[in-house]
């Protein structure tokens, strides 16, 4: 799901989703790259890497590379203006007058991690704003928006609730639109009718997810690596939780969790400074009383080891994880760049060169720090016939401990280097992509500066250091390893093509 | 798959109305051809230094025949590994050090590959592309292990995914007589004996720059454009490409079921009616009703399903309604449904629920509360459409691959306003019809009635 609005789809969404929308919904979301990095390649295509040295040397020279300039990329400016409001809400804004339009997103501290003992309340609370206030019940409230073509939108994930609108910036559209969202926000009825329904709907998601299996290694996998932690059980709660919430429950969490003083308002669009003001204090206004959340506790490690779910698909599921970092961290450019070249992004890793380009083993394999709020996982993902799922793992296994041991060569780290200067003008091309940075920038109170001073430290790190930070956070035998699928007897691995690891870069220095 | 547009169907892929804009004055679109048939299309969009390049060539699934069903699919694979001035991998090894996204993507209609970049990167796209159109290598150790990679695509997207599964089997009861019956990625059976020297002749067949439209949207002008096509891709020889022909539909084939059990929980039900697309259809307003149709039934969470299946009657716990008008050949209008197995509802009555709305659009017209509704979120999707620079050349592109024009975009708004509460009763009339219609009951397996 890589639309975090529109919960309506969005439940059985963020039931289905496998992968790694944990925090929030900048996570594993394209339309909310995390800063400097590219967007997930989706694979329905080919792959990566280097070229055979046997390349014959008559090879013709691409021109059009020789050619680029070595200055520095362009990219949308960002001017990113941030100030309280008098209930204590943050506020980031970037006036775009381009398209009569906006983007408003909500951000609070009212995800998963705050459900206390009762597992689900932050998602269902979250999910029930829009199904009623005074005088308007949910089918009122959706022909509010929808007769003014507005988009309204809302999402829980562990770390953060979010809601969201998108308008025209008329006036005539722009201020019925936000005085609905400021009632629904801010007053929520709750009926019991609708709570009926989508607890329903939730359990119908459960019941789909039991023949997900990249759900149910994933559900195993958080609950393995957290333990008693908020973060391992899943945000759509429990069949065993969800029907007992009590409208009274979602009102109290309401009334701490959707405070002014839990709030980060992120704005992009059609406004004036003087505009955005206003709209921000109205929003505020609106939101109950009160100061910001505890903040969530730090996990303690997990105890390294295998489990297996048996289930009756072609292929396995294959999770290994390990605790990461917290958003904010020091290490972070580092880890980010050294699992750019590990296993991020897609097509062009150590990981999906050696598993599915050499040796034709998945579709697709994946590594990635998550940093949320407290430890984030690092996790590695992959999928591959059933017979194969041992060997797959051994190998995985391998690839990170030799990365672990020698560390990224100079080439790789350039190479990494370059792609995300590349890229740093694509994450704030759009409107949508910039109210997601501000989103994500309010919320873990990072600098507005973050984006810029991302970059800088990316650019100047050196292998030593990108070696170190790996090695500091991840050891190369704590893996927690889920997988899922049928248990049948295991073959040897295909051997690999005998393409060399690396050759020079076509791509010049910048 | 990018046609999405604001929101995603949740079984299946299918656009649920098409990306709707307008040309703004701050928005020109260019349109020419090279002298060897490429068609280029351009539009600005200086909001960010950044641009966005896609080749779409008239190709997909619906082309192939049986026993070589997933060709295409295959051939989009082969396609990164190597041609003339680059080895296995190498294009997207250099896009991905640029810091481009790359993709491709290949659906019943066409096959499309693209590049999002900083805008004075362009020309490393055209190269790229303009090469692996000229001069793909398709080497046979590549083909043997991409194939293996292929398979595990089709294991996770499809073998191991129910509802993808049974919409694979619905569609060759939905479409009798037409290439729409092929799954994209192709039966097991094919990718099992598919040869390289069969992509070989595909892509002889269909690669050629008279049968592709290059679509480019971002901070650049149409000469610049030109130039950099003219340079790259101007020396690539027409050639002479087969008559594609529109994948035609019986109109009535007559009512279908089909029980389905797969591995899944709960049960779902699958409806669809044959029906024609904008391409197929002379009277385009029928087919505009159809989608004002599907926007009634499934616009939105004020929208009929929604408001009265799932939480009035609590019939379904999910519904959906889509019809992509924009298809080369006749198309399909589907429905599907989870019944709300809380309350105890069968798929039963969930069929009799969906077919209770389709008679209600038959016998009374929409109020026109309703209609300025789906009105105002067309207009207000014309507008934030125009944020994302990779739907705009989407759009652009899908409307040309299958045989329509780029303009019809700009025209949406005219189009459906066209539409009368007397036109969408009298499609509902036409389409909604038992000898239109398949119905697909998909079941756990362990309620298999022997």
């Amino acid at each position: 799901m890589s639309d975090c609005k529109a919960l309506r789809n969005g439940l059985f969404g963020l039931l289905l989703a496998a992968g790694f929308g944990l925090a929030g919904c900048d996570e594993g979301s394209t339309a909310l790259p995390q800063p400097g990095e590219p967007a997930k390649q989706d694979v329905a295509r080919e792959a990566t890497q280097p070229a055979v040295p046997t390349a014959t040397p008559e090879k013709p020279r691409l021109e059009s590379l020789a050619e680029l300039g070595d200055q520095p990329l362009a990219r949308r400016k960002l001017d990113i203006q941030s100030w309280q409001t008098a209930e204590g809400a943050k506020v980031l804004f970037v006036e775009a007058r381009e398209l009569p339009m906006f983007d408003l997103r909500l951000t609070f501290s009212a995800g998963s991690s705050q459900d206390g003992d009762v597992p689900g309340l932050a998602l269902l609370t979250n999910a029930m704003l829009n199904e009623g206030v005074e005088g308007k019940d949910v089918g009122a409230i959706a022909r509010g928006f929808e007769g003014l073509g507005a988009d309204f939108g809302n999402g829980s994930y562990r770390d953060m609730a979010v809601v969201s609108l998108r308008s025209l910036s008329a006036p005539d559209k722009r201020e019925p639109a936000l005085a609905l969202f400021n009632q629904v926000i801010g007053q929520p009825s709750f009926p019991e009718d609708s709570l009926q329904r989508i607890k329903n709907q939730l359990l119908a998601g459960f019941e789909f997810q039991k023949q997900n299996p990249g759900k149910l290694a994933s559900l195993e996998l958080f609950e393995q690596l957290y333990g008693d932690h908020p973060y391992a059980h899943p945000s759509e709660g429990t069949p065993e939780s969800v029907p007992a919430i009590s409208v009274e429950q979602l009102r109290d969490f309401h009334a701490r969790a959707y405070a002014a003083g839990n709030a980060v308002i992120a704005l992009v669009g059609d406004l004036s400074r003087e505009e955005a003001e206003a709209l921000a204090a109205g929003v505020s206004a609106a939101l109950p009383e009160g100061p910001a959340l505890p903040t969530t506790p730090t996990p303690e490690a997990p105890v390294a080891g295998k489990h297996h779910i048996d289930f009756p698909s072609n292929q396995s599921h294959l999770m290994l994880a390990q605790l990461g970092i917290p958003r904010g961290h020091p290490d972070y450019a580092a880890l980010y760049l050294g699992n750019q070249i590990l296993g991020g992004g897609g097509f062009g890793t150590r990981l999906m060169e050696e598993v599915r380009e050499k040796r034709g083993l998945t579709y697709g394999i994946y590594s990635g720090f998550s940093p949320m709020r407290a430890e984030g996982p690092f996790m590695i993902s992959m999928q591959t016939r059933a017979e194969l799922t041992d060997g797959a793992l051994d190998l995985v296994q391998q690839l990170v401990r030799d990365y672990l041991a020698e560390g990224p060569t100079e080439a790789e780290l350039e190479r990494s280097k370059r792609e995300i200067a590349g890229s740093f003008p694509l994450s704030t091309a759009s409107n949508a992509d910039i109210v997601g940075q501000l989103g994500s920038i309010g919320f873990y109170d990072l600098p507005l500066t973050y984006l810029e001073d991302f970059m800088g430290e990316v650019q100047a790190l050196t292998v030593e250091q990108v070696k170190t930070a790996m090695n500091k956070h991840l050891q190369q035998d704590a893996f927690v390893i889920v997988t899922a699928g049928p248990s049948v007897e295991q073959q040897p691995l295909p051997p690999p093509t005998d393409k060399p690891a690396e050759q020079p870069s076509g791509v010049p220095e910048h | 798959m990018p046609l999405m547009l604001r929101r995603a169907a949740a079984l299946l892929l299918g656009a649920f109305y098409l990306p709707l804009l307008a040309a703004a004055d701050s928005q020109p679109t260019h349109e020419f051809f090279l002298d060897n048939g490429l068609k280029v299309i351009v539009r600005e969009d200086h909001r960010a230094p950044v641009v966005v390049s896609q080749l779409w060539y008239k190709v997909g699934s619906s082309y192939e025949t049986a026993g070589q069903t997933g060709l295409s699919h295959a051939l989009e694979h082969m396609m990164f590994k190597g041609s003339r001035k680059l080895d296995a991998g190498e294009a997207s090894r250099i896009l991905r050090e640029l810091g481009a996204e790359e993709n491709a993507f290949t659906s019943d209609d066409y096959t499309a590959y693209y590049q999002v970049l900083a805008r004075d990167r362009l020309a490393v796209a055209f190269e790229l592309e303009a090469d692996r159109l000229a001069s793909l290598k398709l080497p046979p150790d590549e083909f043997a292990r991409e194939i293996e990679v292929i398979k595990e695509e089709r294991r996770l997207r499809t073998d191991d995914k129910p509802s993808s599964l049974a919409y694979e089997r619905f569609k060759t009861i939905a479409y009798p007589a037409s290439g729409y019956r092929n799954p994209t990625i192709g039966w097991m059976a094919d990718l099992n004996r598919m040869q390289a020297n069969e992509l070989r002749a595909w892509y002889e067949q269909w690669y050629a720059p008279n049968n592709a439209t290059l679509v480019v949207v971002g901070d650049v002008t149409a000469d610049e454009v030109r130039g950099l096509a003219e340079r790259f891709f101007g020396d690539i020889e027409k050639r002479e490409v087969p008559a594609a022909k529109r994948p035609l539909e019986l109109a009535e084939p007559g009512e279908r079921r089909l029980k389905l059990h797969v591995k899944t929980q709960l049960p779902t039900l699958l409806m669809a009616f044959n029906a024609p697309s904008l391409a197929t259809e002379e009277n385009a307003r029928q087919v505009h009703a159809l989608r004002l149709i599907s926007a009634l039934l499934d616009g939105g969470y004020s929208a009929r399903l929604p408001e009265r299946l799932e939480r009035g009657e609590e019939l379904v716990t999910s519904a959906s309604a889509w019809y992509d008008a924009y298809a080369r050949g006749d198309s399909l209008f589907v429905l599907s449904a989870a019944p709300n197995m809380q309350k105890g509802r069968t798929l039963e009555e969930v069929e009799a629920g969906l077919w209770q709305e389709l008679d209600a659009l038959k016998q009374t017209p929409p109020s026109a509360d309703e209609l300025e509704r789906v009105r105002a979120q067309v207009i207000a999707g014309l507008v934030y459409e125009r944020d994302s620079i990779t739907q705009q050349a989407t759009t652009i592109g899908k409307l040309e691959t299958v045989g329509l024009s780029w303009r019809l975009m700009d025209e949406e708004l005219s189009a459906l306003e066209a539409v009368t509460p007397e036109d969408i009763q009298q499609a509902a009339s036409t389409y909604f019809t038992r000898s239109r219609l398949s119905v697909a009951h998909v079941l756990p397996e362990e309620a298999r009635d022997e």
